[in-house]
C-alpha cells in the first residue's frame, strides 16, 4: 500500500527499466531456453518433417484442404491487431492509461505478425517458391496475380509488418537514447545505432511527436483494412458457410478482441516478471476489462446475426454448414466458444472481476482458446460440407499440426523475451510524462505569459 | 567553434521561464533538452513548422498512383485471363491501391522526420547525459564572455541548479 | 491512330469481361444421366492416361483420393423401392471460374480454348482454388508418389508427373487436344473436325454417355446434345458458366 502511494519520481521509472534491460537473473535464461526448445522441437522439427515428406505430414485431406495451419495463421494475426492499433487510437484520444502498456502491446503486434509471416511458409505445399507471390520482375516476365484476395494479403501483411515495426522503433527512440547512457560495449553501440544520436531537444520531440501522429492516423485504417482483406480469402469464395458479407466486420472485430485479451496475458507477465507493479497497475487492467466486455457484446452480436441470417435463407447450403456448425461432429467445440467467448466474459460486468489482476488474466486465456476455436471451426466445419453432399468429408489435426501450433506459441514467448531485454518494455518518456502533469498545465499558464 | 553555456533545470516549468528570458534578452533561440515532451515550448520559444506533414501526403499520393499502376501494368504485360473478369479489374485493383498508399504514406513519413529532426547524428553535437533521465537542460550559444555571464546571470535566476560550460564541435 | 485513340482501344480490350473477342475452340462435354451405369470406366481411363497417382489404402482411408472424374452417387428411397443417381463429376471449366481469381501466383486461367489450365510448374500450393471450387474437383498432391513396377512402364509420356505440393484436376486431356491440333496443322491449316479429338473418359464409356466436342461448332454432336430439352447444369445458380452439360435421366 505504501508503496503504491509513493510518489514516483522520474529517476525511479528511469532506474527501473533500464534494470529489466541490463540486469538479468537465472529465471530469465531458464525461461529463454525452454522457450526456445520448445519453438525447435514443436515448431521447427515438425515443419522441417513437413517440408521433407509433403503437406501430407498434416491431417488435410480432400475436401477439407485448409486445416489449422489457416486457422493458426488468421488467429496470429488477430492477435496482432489490437497492439498497433489500439496503441494508435488511444494515441490519438490522448489517453493517458495507454502509457505504461503500449510498448510491448506494439510488440506483441510486431511478433505475432512475424509468427503469422512464419505461418504462411508452413501452410503452402511449396514454400520455396512462395518468394513468387511477390511482386519482382523477372525473366518470365510473370507477376503475381493482383485479382486474388491471398494476394491483397501478402501486401496488406507487409504493409502492416513495415508499419508496425516503424512505429514501435520511432516510438522508442528517446528510450533507446536513454538506455545507451547506461550501457557499456555492445549494448552501448547498438543503442547508439538505434537511437539516432537522439538529445532531447525541443526540436526533435516535436518533429517525433507528428511524425508519430502521422503513423498513427496512417496505421488505423491499414489495420483495419488488414483483418478485413484476411476474412476474404473466405469470403471471397462461394462456400456456403463463408460467403457472407459480414466477414470482413466479423473478423475485425474478433480480431481486436483476441489481441486484447493477448495483451492482457502479456500486461499480467510483465507486471509479475520484470518488475512492473507500480506502471501496470489496477487501471489498465480496468480499462482493457471494459474494452473487452464492450468487445465481446459485439462478437455475441455479429455471432447471433450470422446464426439468423443462416437460419433465415432457408437454403439447404447454408442451413446445412449452420446444423453441422451445431450440432455436428465438433459441436462441443462451438459451444465451448460461445462459452468462453460469449458467456464468461460477462463477468467483466463486474468492477470487482475487472481489477482483479488473476481472475482477468484466467478469463483472456480463455477468450484467446474460444478465438482459436472460431478460427478453427471456421475452417473445418465449413469446407468439409460444400454444395455437393457426395464430396462432403471430415477433417480433423494431425499431431504435426498441433504441435506446430504449440511451437508457434513458443516462437511468440521466445521472440517476446528478447525483445524485454533490447527494447525498454515500458515506455520510459510517456510514463514520466503522466507523472507531471498537472503541475505541469498550471506552469505553462504562468510561463506562457508574455516573456 | 561556438561557445555553450547549459543551465539544468529541475522542473521544466523554471527551464521554460529561463528560456524564456534568455529569448527576449536577445540571445538566438536556446534548445530546450528534455527526458520528456515539453508543454508550452511553443508559445515560449515561437511556433515551428512543420514539414512532415507534407511527406506524408506526397508518400500517400505517390503509393496511390504507384499500386494501381503496378497492378494495372503487370496485368497487361503477361495478359491472364481468370474467372471471366477483365483484365484490368477495378475493385481489386483499388485493394491495392490502398495498401500501396499506406506503405508509401508511412515510408515517406519516416523519410521527413529524419530529414526535419536532422537525425542520426553524424557529427557531434551538445549532449546532456542528464537531460535523458530527470533534468531539463537549457543551451545557448555565447558568443564572447560578456554574454556568457548575462546569460549565467539569467539561468541562475530562473533557478539553476547546474550552470555548466561547453563547446560545441562545429 | 492517335495517342487518345489507343489508349481507348487498349482500355475497351483490357475491360472486357474475360478478355477474350471470341474463343478458338469451345472444348465442351455433355454427359448423358440416362445411358451412365456408374461403371467407373471413365475413372480408370482418366488415371491411366494422365498419370494419376495411386494413393494407396492408408491415404485414401484419409480421404487423400485424387480422382479427377469421379462418379457421385446419390441414393434415392429405401430399400426395396432404392433409387440410385450417378453423377459423373470433373472440371467443369467453367467460363467464369471461381477458382481462377483466387490463385495468388497465376498458377491457373483460361485459355483461348475455353479450358480452365492448371500450370504444374507455377503452383506454389495454396490450395485457395480448392476451397473456391464449389464443384470441388481439384485435388492436392499431399505426397510425391511413386508407382511400383511394373506400373511405372504404363505412364503417358505426354503428360508431366506432378509433384508433392502441387494442384491437379481435369484438363480435359489437354495433351490430346494438342495433338488433334497439330494433326490438322500438318494436314493443311485446318481446324480440328468433330470427333477426332476424344479425352481418355469420352474414349472408354461403353454406353457412350460422354460427348465432347467444340461448341462452336454447330454441326458437331456436342452441340446437339446441348440443346437437348433434358439439358442442365450442375450448380447452374451460382453462375459459373460451365462447359459441362448434363441430361437428366428420365425416371420411366
Amino acid at each position: 500500500m505504501e508503496a503504491e502511494n509513493k510518489k514516483l519520481g522520474y529517476t525511479d521509472i528511469h532506474e527501473d527499466v533500464v534494470r529489466s534491460i541490463v540486469v538479468t537473473g537465472p529465471k530469465y535464461y531458464a525461461a529463454l531456453a525452454t522457450s526456445g526448445g520448445l519453438a525447435l522441437l514443436c515448431f521447427f522439427f515438425p515443419w522441417f518433417y513437413q517440408l521433407y515428406y509433403g503437406i501430407g505430414a498434416a491431417g488435410m485431406n480432400h475436401p477439407g484442404v485448409w486445416g489449422t495451419y489457416l486457422a493458426s495463421f488468421i488467429f496470429w494475426i488477430g492477435l496482432s491487431h489490437s497492439g498497433t492499433l489500439l496503441s494508435c487510437v488511444l494515441h490519438l484520444t490522448n489517453s493517458s492509461w495507454r502509457k505504461a502498456m503500449y510498448r510491448s502491446a506494439e510488440a506483441m503486434t510486431l511478433f505475432s505478425l512475424v509468427v503469422a509471416a512464419t505461418y504462411v511458409f508452413v501452410h503452402v505445399g511449396r514454400p520455396w517458391f512462395a518468394h513468387w507471390t511477390f511482386p519482382y520482375p523477372n525473366q518470365w516476365e510473370l507477376w503475381p496475380n493482383f485479382r486474388s484476395p491471398l494476394l491483397f494479403d501478402v501486401m496488406a501483411i507487409a504493409t502492416y509488418l513495415t508499419g508496425s515495426t516503424i512505429f514501435i522503433y520511432m516510438g522508442s527512440i528517446p528510450d533507446f537514447a536513454a538506455v545507451r547512457d547506461r550501457t557499456v560495449g555492445w549494448r552501448n553501440t547498438m543503442y547508439s545505432l538505434l537511437s539516432l544520436g537522439w538529445r532531447g531537444t525541443d526540436t526533435e520531440w516535436h518533429r517525433l511527436h507528428w511524425a508519430y501522429t502521422f503513423l498513427a492516423v496512417l496505421i488505423i485504417p491499414l489495420a483495419v483494412s488488414v483483418h478485413s482483406i484476411v476474412s476474404w480469402d473466405f469470403a471471397m469464395s462461394i462456400v456456403p458457410g463463408l460467403h457472407q458479407t459480414i466477414f470482413a466486420p466479423y473478423f475485425v472485430v474478433g480480431a481486436i478482441y483476441s489481441g486484447t485479451a493477448g495483451i492482457v496475458t502479456v500486461m499480467f507477465v510483465l507486471r509479475k516478471y520484470m518488475g512492473f507493479e507500480q506502471y501496470i497497475t489496477k487501471l489498465h487492467f480496468d480499462n482493457l476489462g471494459k474494452l473487452l466486455l464492450v468487445l465481446s457484446l459485439l462478437w455475441t452480436y455479429i455471432n447471433a446475426i450470422e446464426l439468423f441470417t443462416g437460419w433465415y435463407s432457408g437454403t439447404s447450403d447454408e442451413y446445412e454448414q449452420l446444423s453441422f456448425k451445431l450440432f455436428g461432429f465438433y459441436a462441443p467445440l462451438y459451444w465451448e466458444m460461445i462459452v468462453f467467448c460469449a458467456a464468461a466474459p460477462l463477468l467483466m460486468i463486474s468492477k470487482r472481476f475487472r481489477t482483479s489482476f488473476v481472475p482477468m488474466l484466467v478469463l483472456s486465456i480463455a477468450i484467446n482458446i474460444g478465438m482459436y476455436t472460431e478460427r478453427f471451426l471456421i475452417v473445418a466445419t465449413s469446407l468439409p460440407r460444400q454444395y455437393l453432399p457426395d464430396a462432403w468429408g471430415f477433417y480433423s489435426p494431425s499431431l504435426v499440426e498441433v504441435s506446430i501450433m504449440v511451437g508457434s506459441f513458443a516462437v511468440f514467448t521466445t521472440l517476446f523475451l528478447v525483445f524485454v531485454k533490447i527494447f525498454p518494455s515500458v515506455s520510459m518518456y510517456e510514463v514520466k510524462e503522466t507523472m507531471d502533469t498537472p503541475k505541469l498545465k498550471a506552469a505553462i499558464s504562468q510561463a506562457g505569459s508574455p516573456a | 567553434m561556438t561557445n555553450c553555456v547549459i543551465g539544468l533545470f529541475h522542473d521544466p516549468q523554471s527551464a521554460l521561464v529561463a528560456a524564456g528570458e534568455l529569448k527576449s534578452a536577445g540571445f538566438e533561440t536556446p534548445e530546450l533538452m528534455s527526458p520528456v515532451p515539453i508543454e508550452g515550448v511553443e508559445e515560449v520559444l515561437g511556433k515551428k513548422k512543420s514539414i512532415i506533414k507534407n511527406f506524408t501526403f506526397f508518400g500517400g499520393l505517390i503509393g496511390g498512383i504507384s499500386g494501381f499502376t503496378l497492378a494495372a501494368v503487370t496485368a497487361i504485360i503477361y495478359p491472364h485471363p481468370v474467372g471471366g473478369r477483365p483484365i484490368i479489374t477495378i475493385p481489386p485493383y483499388l485493394i491495392i491501391t490502398y495498401e500501396l498508399t499506406i506503405l508509401f504514406g508511412i515510408l515517406f513519413t519516416v523519410l521527413g522526420f529524419i530529414i526535419s529532426s536532422r537525425l542520426p547524428a553524424i557529427r557531434d553535437r551538445i549532449y546532456v547525459p542528464e537531460a535523458a533521465v530527470d533534468k531539463f537542460a537549457v543551451a545557448v550559444t555565447c558568443e564572447n564572455s560578456e554574454h556568457r555571464s548575462r546569460a549565467d546571470a539569467i539561468l541562475n535566476g530562473a533557478g539553476a541548479e547546474q550552470v555548466r560550460d561547453m563547446r560545441e564541435e562545429d | 491512330m492517335s495517342l487518345f485513340s489507343r489508349f481507348m482501344d487498349g482500355w475497351r480490350k483490357y475491360r472486357k469481361p474475360g478478355y477474350y473477342d471470341e474463343f478458338d475452340y469451345h472444348w465442351t462435354m455433355t454427359v448423358d444421366l440416362d445411358s451412365c451405369t456408374g461403371c467407373e470406366a471413365c475413372m480408370t481411363a482418366c488415371q491411366a492416361e494422365n498419370n494419376i497417382p495411386l494413393v494407396g489404402e492408408e491415404e485414401l482411408a484419409k480421404g487423400r483420393e485424387i480422382q479427377w472424374i469421379r462418379i457421385e452417387r446419390y441414393w434415392e428411397g429405401e430399400y426395396p423401392n432404392a433409387k440410385l443417381n450417378f453423377l459423373p463429376m470433373m472440371c467443369q471449366h467453367c467460363d467464369a471460374a471461381p477458382c481462377e481469381t483466387v490463385c495468388p501466383v497465376s498458377a491457373t486461367y483460361h485459355n483461348q480454348d475455353g479450358l480452365n489450365t492448371q500450370i504444374y510448374n507455377r503452383c506454389v500450393g495454396t490450395r485457395s482454388c480448392a476451397v473456391y471450387c464449389p464443384y470441388e474437383v481439384r485435388y492436392f498432391n499431399y505426397y510425391n508418389h511413386h508407382w511400383d513396377s511394373p506400373l511405372d512402364q504404363q505412364l503417358n509420356p505426354d503428360v508431366s508427373i506432378r509433384g508433392k505440393g502441387v494442384m491437379e484436376k481435369c484438363t480435359f486431356c489437354i495433351q490430346r487436344i494438342r495433338e488433334a491440333k497439330d494433326l490438322a496443322k500438318d494436314d493443311g491449316r485446318r481446324r480440328v473436325r468433330d470427333g477426332e479429338v476424344q479425352p481418355a473418359c469420352v474414349q472408354s464409356c461403353p454406353t457412350k454417355a460422354l460427348i465432347f466436342g467444340d461448341r462452336k461448332d454447330t454441326e458437331s454432336q456436342v452441340y446437339q446434345s446441348m440443346n437437348n430439352p433434358r439439358a442442365y447444369k450442375v450448380l447452374d445458380e451460382l453462375n459459373t458458366d460451365s462447359s459441362v452439360v448434363y441430361l437428366k435421366k428420365v425416371d420411366a
